[in-house]
């Protein structure tokens, strides 16, 4: 009953022998990314080869592994040729390596996006780095090859479009081993041409035919060239290193040319422009003025100056009045006091005062009379003096004291026989 | 010639526009009208007297030879 069932070797047998006889499968021409490669110390390559949609095991003998011209590593992409089996023992199918090679365009996209990634991080690309083009250039210079359609479109544009100024070419190698060594140069030499501006670029190509501009050493010379760079490196689709670092990309040598010298037409279309909007200015301005000067040749006080005059007059008639007024009223007023003044009672009988006076003197003097000693005494009072001082009281007296006694009509001296004092 | 030619032109640019918002008074006003007026007429003369398009080609040897495009 179970003899319908096969062994796991006997299918794994049957598919090899499929694999094998399958003439397709014999000499397979592959290509894509290293990944997870392992050299045995045998010397044999085991490692498998990628895109993004698959993979497949790859081994490589020794005697071809020997003779490959590259290091392989992961992410290497390569070119391989070799037979597709199956490896028994682990029921894979893997191929059987006889030749590999570098998949150059492959590695040439993943370095160029590499350094861009680098010079990026460096900023060396940075908008703010980029100088100026000059609207009007006096001298352009050309770094490109001195045959081909690239140089033929760049000087014939300028010529057509600006002829007055000029131009100089560096010839340069812009295809091959030496380019970049050759570009780089010619960006060396542009600096004592007191150049405006510097168009550097080519004609269209592969990246194999572009890759000098995808240099780092053309990049950072390009990036150091103190003078305003335009680039224009094959088509428009074409990015290359250079045209990132340059002040100004151009999508083609014909545009780069537009973009560094200006139209003559437009040039003077634009002098015109400025003849006009200067004419336009100045004659309002002249204009404005004539017309203030006007209103103020009409103003009233110029067309007769007499009424100012006129004005002034009645001021002044004014002014004249307004003094004599304040002049008579200040008068009267004046002799109004006086008046008053003269009438005043006192001038008018200054016996009062004194009456008034002779009246205060008559009552001080009464008061005076009344107490004058001299009217005591004469209603018999007496005034007794001890050595000079009046007394009060018997107080402080003695017998035989000597007294004087003060009359009406004179002095009495006298002793003091016999002290009676009151209780 | 293109670098005081650029300035020329600047220069004319700059007096165009304080004459435009008119703050100048009117000697000044003259004054900078006819000097403008005389940079169009050199701009205007440097372009018109149109040398011959002078194209150069740095030789080896660092000298300027003159280039032929071929079309």
């Amino acid at each position: 009953m179970n003899d319908k069932y096969l062994t796991v070797s006997a299918i794994t047998r049957y598919l090899k022998s499929r694999f094998d006889n399958d003439s397709n499968l014999h000499t397979v021409f592959l290509k894509g990314e290293i990944s997870n490669f392992k050299a045995h110390t045998t010397g044999h390559f085991y490692f498998s080869i990628k895109d993004q949609g698959s993979k497949i095991n790859a081994i490589m003998f020794r005697t071809n592994a020997s003779k490959i011209n590259f290091k392989p590593a992961d992410g290497t992409k390569v070119l391989v040729t070799g037979r597709i089996s199956i490896y028994e023992a682990t029921g894979n199918y893997q191929i059987y390596v006889d030749e590999m090679q570098e998949d150059g365009v492959g590695n040439l996209y993943i370095a160029f996006e590499k350094l861009k990634k680098q010079l990026a991080q460096e900023g060396l690309f940075d908008q703010s780095h980029k100088k100026q083009i000059p609207k009007i250039p006096k001298k352009v210079g050309i770094i490109t090859a001195s045959t081909g359609a690239a140089v033929r479109d760049i000087i014939t544009t300028i010529s057509r479009r600006f002829p007055v100024c000029e131009t100089i070419l560096f010839p340069t190698l812009v295809q091959g081993e030496n380019a970049k060594d050759d570009i780089v140069r010619n960006i060396m030499k542009a600096k004592d041409y007191d150049l405006d501006v510097l168009i550097i670029g080519r004609g269209g190509g592969s990246i194999e035919d572009l890759w000098p501009f995808n240099e780092e050493i053309v990049a950072r010379a390009i990036y150091e060239c103190e003078i305003p760079t335009i680039s224009a490196v094959g088509h428009e689709i074409d990015f290359t290193i250079a045209d990132f670092v340059a002040d100004l990309r151009a999508p083609t040598p014909t545009a780069a040319a537009e973009l560094a010298v200006p139209n003559m037409i437009d040039l003077e279309k634009q002098m015109n422009q400025y003849a006009i909007r200067l004419n336009e200015s100045i004659y309002k301005k002249i204009n404005y003025q004539k017309l203030y000067l006007d209103s103020v040749k009409n103003s009233f006080v110029i067309k007769s100056p007499m009424i100012m005059f006129e004005n002034k007059k009645q001021g002044l008639d004014l002014m004249s009045n307004k003094i004599n007024e304040l002049i008579t009223k200040l008068i009267s007023d004046k002799k109004n006091r006086l008046d008053n003044l003269k009438n005043n009672y006192v001038i008018k009988s200054p016996e009062i005062l004194y009456q008034n006076k002779a009246l205060i003197l008559k009552n001080v003097i009464d008061k005076l009379e009344l107490l004058n000693p001299l009217n005591i005494l004469s209603r018999g009072y007496s005034i007794t003096y001890k050595d000079d001082k009046a007394l009060k009281s018997v107080k402080n007296l003695n017998k035989n004291d000597k007294i004087n006694i003060k009359l009406k009509d004179g002095m009495i001296d006298a002793s003091i026989l016999k002290i009676k004092e009151d209780k | 010639m293109a670098k005081k030619f650029e300035e020329k032109v600047s220069d004319l640019e700059k007096i165009i526009s304080t004459l435009e918002n008119g703050e100048v008074d009117l000697d000044e006003s003259i004054k900078k009208y006819t000097e403008a007026m005389k940079l169009i007429k050199e701009c205007d003369e440097e372009l018109k007297n149109v040398e011959k398009n002078v194209n150069k080609l740095v030789a080896e040897n660092g000298e300027l030879e003159d280039f032929e495009v071929e079309n």
